[in-house]
């Protein structure tokens, strides 16, 4: 098998199969032939799109994590909690494994994702790639799994809808900056473009 | 049946999905320098080890109260079913079912659907290779799902703090939930979903080249 060869193919993460690297447009997607799974797709201007959603998000972060997220209000007392409330309650009722989970999964794992996506990108787009960039981008994907904005979103409106019942509920600008960095966090994976971004390290580094 | 990356003695790499020529059992890959096997090693028995975990935390999870509601001093404690009893009593349907599913269904669903992978990538079994694929797609997609019961404690027990009046506080459950949900991840994580269509090439078509045959013929091709 010469080399030529071998970097034109692929062979599918979820089955298997040997299949011939196909050569997308952009806006495309591969699948397997023999399982369906997606193989990559290309993706329009994945760089700059990145940039921007990255920025965002991380500027986002710091209202999302401080600002009160909902408060509620009863027979003249008012309590209100943000994420980082949470947390700190959580490590003062001695719930130190929960604390931790939370901390991990919303504020710490989001944060380097975040933060690694757009160190990525910046250093792509000014033709400054290093091999300590294949460090970042592989931890890159190990993060993507056990970011949990969304569930952490979704929580918040179930807690709402149970608090609505219970007392005058009251919403803290926290949950709109939530809901604005989940919107980046999402479409920093949908932005993003893997593929290529791992062809273009193979490239230059070395 | 299609060709198979293993047989040709090529491994992709779970990292960047790279190709690579397999000259040992363990390496690393030639693009992003992650050390890998062409199958996980001993996939099975960690996903099994995982899973059984999982099932072992899922009883304490549901024994013990997720939460203590405290009206006026009082205390009361209330387990996940118990929970999902109040708020059917309360007349809130939506949320009843939506716990319901997030915290006992799911769990539960993914705990069954892992020892069905499991299965399925040792021995024949009725589901066709489509519906298996399927099936490990859902379990990892659900992952990060079952966390939402903990997510709306936590909510709940920061927001709903009024002294004496009402207060909510977070109870030994949601421990055993939380280290639950992290185990069937690592479970999902651990398994390898080539093995399911490796076992199917087995027992169909018994044309399996040896496991461990690799070309070390051209070793040019490595190096770049």
């Amino acid at each position: 098998m010469s080399h030529s060869s071998i970097n034109n193919m692929l062979a599918c993460h979820q089955c298997d199969s040997l299949l011939p690297m196909p050569l997308l447009a952009e806006g495309q997607k591969a699948y397997c032939g023999c399982c369906g799974a997606t193989l990559f797709s290309k993706k329009k201007d994945a760089i700059n799109r990145t940039i921007a959603v990255a920025i965002a998000g991380l500027l986002l972060l710091f209202p999302a994590i401080l600002l009160p997220i909902i408060g509620i209000g009863a027979a003249g007392l008012y309590n209100d909690a943000s994420l980082v409330g949470c947390i700190t309650l959580l490590i003062d009722t001695r719930n130190y494994i929960i604390a931790f989970a939370v901390f991990m999964f919303t504020i710490a794992i989001p944060t380097v994702r975040l933060f690694t996506a757009l160190y990525i990108s910046l250093c792509i787009r000014f033709n400054r790639t290093k091999p300590s960039l294949l460090v970042f981008f592989r931890s890159y994907h190990i993060l993507d799994t056990w970011t949990m904005i969304h569930v952490f979103f979704m929580g918040v409106i179930v807690s709402m809808y149970k608090l609505s019942a219970l007392a005058d509920m009251t919403i803290g600008g926290g949950l709109l900056s939530l809901v604005l960095l989940l919107l980046c966090s999402t479409l920093v994976s949908v932005t993003m473009d893997q593929h290529s971004i791992w062809h273009k390290l193979e490239e230059t580094i070395e | 049946m299609s060709n198979k990356a293993l047989s040709a003695g090529l491994g992709n790499c779970p990292q960047c999905h790279k190709l690579n020529v397999m000259h040992t059992e363990k390496q690393a890959c030639s693009r992003c320098k992650t050390l890998f096997f062409a199958r996980k090693p001993k996939s099975i028995e960690y996903t099994l080890a995982w899973t059984i975990a999982a099932l072992v935390m899922f009883i304490p999870a549901n024994i013990y109260p997720m939460m203590v509601f405290y009206t006026l001093g009082k205390p009361d404690a209330s387990t996940i079913l118990e929970g999902i009893a109040i708020f059917i009593q309360l007349g809130m349907l939506p949320v009843a079912i939506i716990i319901f599913i997030a915290s006992f269904v799911v769990p539960l669903g993914k705990i069954i659907g892992l020892f069905t992978l499991m299965y399925s990538s040792k021995k024949p079994t009725k589901l066709t290779l489509k519906q298996q694929g399927k099936l490990y797609h859902i379990v990892e997609f659900l992952g990060p799902w079952s966390m939402l019961d903990v997510f709306v404690v936590t909510v709940m027990a920061a927001v709903v703090n009024l002294g004496f009046l009402t207060s909510i506080e977070v109870a030994s459950g949601i421990t055993y939930f939380t280290l639950m949900v992290v185990f069937t991840i690592f479970a999902a994580e651990s398994f390898d979903p080539r093995l399911l269509w490796d076992n199917h090439q087995k027992h169909n078509h018994n044309t399996v080249t040896p496991y461990k045959e690799y070309k070390n013929t051209d070793d040019k091709c490595h190096d770049k």
